[in-house]
């Protein structure tokens, strides 16, 4: 096993770059996920650190190597694919046999290898099938130990989950989970879901338009966002945003109500580059009441979705949509007038310009 | 009631489509199989019998000495038309050869590689094919007397991966994008190059828009007529639907021969297509439902 750092990589195809200046450091035997919407670069990123495209410039290591120039098959490494790219027209058994004949093993060594992996993930008994032959979960699995049987220094995967079904795709994000425990394997993991990557990687790294926009544990992404872009971005629901004014002490809304900063507030509030300021706040944090409470904003009830242990709720204020979360016991009907109040402590102030977050000074 | 009566009605509609159907499919059969039938009936019968009027349906007394005198190489029509085949085996095998060895890297470069001048090279593959294949003659006679290959092989080898090359490339242009990348990346992360990607995973997916290439530039050098009528006029070089041509003499066509000689000429054909069939099918289709 290894590390992997990227140092101010960059890949363009003219003038569009796909991937502007990322440099990240994942450690040896770390989880990390590239998460970000559609586009983002994060595969682009995970096909440059595999070597199946050009830099444009920037530097790749693998433990300790520079592998800018070299070819895939030379950067210890195996992948996973989101289709699976089994070889179609050969066996299971043969699949996973590949990766070791490519490399002249000798024939007991690569039996005894595909025998370990299979047994390892379970797939003894089909061996002998084509992949046409096997369910989206067994295929899942033979990709899996077609990476592994190799014992690689780095494992990329690019999304293997999407094309699975929910409940299987729950079942296999805990057995990677656990393959990685198990292996202490350094793998650098694409995914569009967030939740994924919260749920399975030591850290993560947020993607967007290109950039690298935060790069942190998942706990501390969650906590503490950088900009609006990652705290809409983490969190189900993600993090309700409200464009609003500093006036004094207070964020004014145009609908004529301010809301009262604390002292660390007012002081994080003054570091913003113009007088916009994006309030952003978590459906967890926030209380919901039937009448005016000192420290609370009024809005009106959009929709309301119970799930059984907990209701959200969606509430128009100031023109932005701000998901609660509430005990189903609570009723209240869509276009009721409530009152929010919020958390001084744990909400998130945003420069409404920049969209940086800011900080105390 | 109602909906019986309703669904009992539209199925007797159907069935009335269906039969319209199956007779139109009939009368095309008919239209196609009756040629290779009288064909081949006539090739069994002696010369005096294929002239008879009214015409024997069936040969009074059936022979085989038609095909005998073609075969036989003793003969002096024997030796000609096994001169004949021999000539078109050659020409048509080299070519079909020489296609392969072209359209595959190609067409894998047309569907893999962004290059410039990639649509252009593309769409000037295609233009080839949309003029009628006469238009060529003259300018291709003139360009291979200039190059001295009037009269041999070569004339027709080149002039045949002319046509053939275009409708390979395009063919297996479509095969190749139909095999995902990750399939050559996962190789290649595997442990292969480039090259050994290609030879062991695209190559043996790609099998079948081989096959099938292959059975379309073979069977377009193999019945091709007007090239090899104008390029070639020395005898020992000649084709078979060229070579053919003898059995229609001055006085009396030979009618049984003729018939016999295109039954032979037509085997190979067949044989390459039922052999082969079932790689042809799944290149045609391939692509057209995801599995």
């Amino acid at each position: 096993m290894a590390g992997v750092i990227l140092e101010h990589v960059m890949k363009n195809y003219g003038s569009m770059y796909a991937v502007n200046d990322v440099s990240f450091t994942v450690n040896d035997g770390e989880f990390v996920a590239l998460v970000g919407p559609s586009g983002c670069g994060k595969t682009t990123t995970l096909n440059l650190i595999a070597g199946l495209l050009p830099m444009s410039g920037g530097d790749i290591s693998i433990g300790n190597r520079v592998v800018n120039d070299l070819d895939p098959k030379d950067r210890d490494i195996a992948m996973v694919f989101q289709n699976y790219a089994l070889y179609p027209n050969k066996s299971v058994y043969k699949n996973l046999a590949f990766p070791l004949q490519m490399r002249k093993l000798p024939k007991a060594e690569i039996d005894r290898k595909v025998q370990d992996a299979a047994k390892l993930l379970d797939i003894t008994h089909l061996l002998e099938r084509k992949p046409r032959e096997l369910s989206g979960g067994q295929q899942q699995r033979v990709a899996l130990g077609r990476a592994l049987v190799r014992d690689p220094a780095v494992f990329l995967m690019d999304e293997p989950l999407s094309n699975l079904d929910a409940k299987l795709r729950v079942q296999m994000r805990s057995e990677i989970k656990r393959f990685h425990q198990d292996l202490n394997a350094t793998i650098v993991y694409v995914t569009h879901d967030q939740l994924e990557a919260v749920t399975m990687a030591d850290k993560m790294a947020v993607m967007n338009g290109g950039f690298l926009q935060q790069y942190d544990t998942p706990a501390n992404v969650f906590a503490h966002p950088v900009n609006t872009f990652v705290a809409s971005f983490v969190g189900s629901p993600a993090m309700s945003l409200i464009p609003l004014e500093v006036s004094g002490n207070a964020l004014r809304s145009p609908e004529g109500w301010e809301l009262q900063l604390s002292p660390a507030n007012v002081r994080k509030a003054a570091g913003s580059t113009t007088k916009d300021i994006v309030l952003g706040a978590r459906h967890s944090t926030l209380k919901l009441h039937k009448s005016v409470v000192p420290g609370s904003v009024p809005g009106k009830v959009y929709t309301v979705e119970p799930t059984g242990d907990v209701t959200f709720a969606q509430v128009f204020i100031n023109g932005a949509v701000v998901n609660i979360s509430l005990d189903p016991s609570v009723i209240i009907a869509p276009d009721e007038m409530v009152w929010i109040e919020f958390d001084q402590d744990r909400m998130h102030l945003f420069d409404g310009a920049t969209t940086m977050a800011l900080q105390a000074a | 009631m109602t909906a019986v009566t309703e669904s009992a009605v539209r199925r007797r509609s159907v069935d009335w489509w269906r039969w319209s159907g199956r007779l139109f499919l009939v009368l095309l059969l008919g239209f196609t199989v009756m040629p290779m039938i009288w064909m081949i009936i006539t090739s069994l019968k002696t010369g005096f019998a294929a002239m008879q009027y009214p015409p024997q349906w069936w040969p009074a007394e059936p022979t085989l000495d038609n095909y005998t005198r073609l075969l036989d190489p003793s003969g002096r029509i024997g030796q000609d038309f096994l001169h004949y085949f021999w000539n078109s085996l050659w020409v048509s095998t080299i070519t079909t050869i020489l296609a392969v060895v072209v359209a595959v890297p190609a067409a894998y470069a047309f569907s893999r590689f962004r290059f410039p001048g990639r649509n252009f090279l593309f769409f000037a593959v295609l233009l080839r094919n949309m003029f009628p294949a006469v238009v060529f003659l003259v300018p291709l006679f003139i360009l291979m007397k200039a190059l001295g290959l009037v009269n041999t092989h070569g004339s027709l080898i080149l002039t045949y991966l002319t046509f053939g090359l275009p409708l390979a490339i395009w063919l297996l242009k479509g095969f190749y994008d139909n095999i995902p990348i990750q399939l050559e990346q996962a190789a290649r992360i595997d442990g292969a190059t480039r090259f050994q990607a290609f030879i062991f995973v695209v190559m043996p997916l790609s099998t079948p828009g081989i096959i099938a290439t292959s059975i379309y530039s073979f069977i377009g050098a193999w019945n091709e007529y007007i090239y090899a009528y104008t390029f070639l006029t020395k005898q020992s070089q000649m084709t078979l639907p060229v070579g053919i041509q003898r059995f229609f003499s001055e006085n009396a066509t030979d009618w049984p021969g003729l018939m016999a000689a295109t039954f032979i000429m037509s085997v190979p054909v067949v044989v390459l297509f039922l052999v082969l069939q079932k790689y042809f099918v799944r290149a045609l289709t391939e692509g057209a439902v995801k599995h």
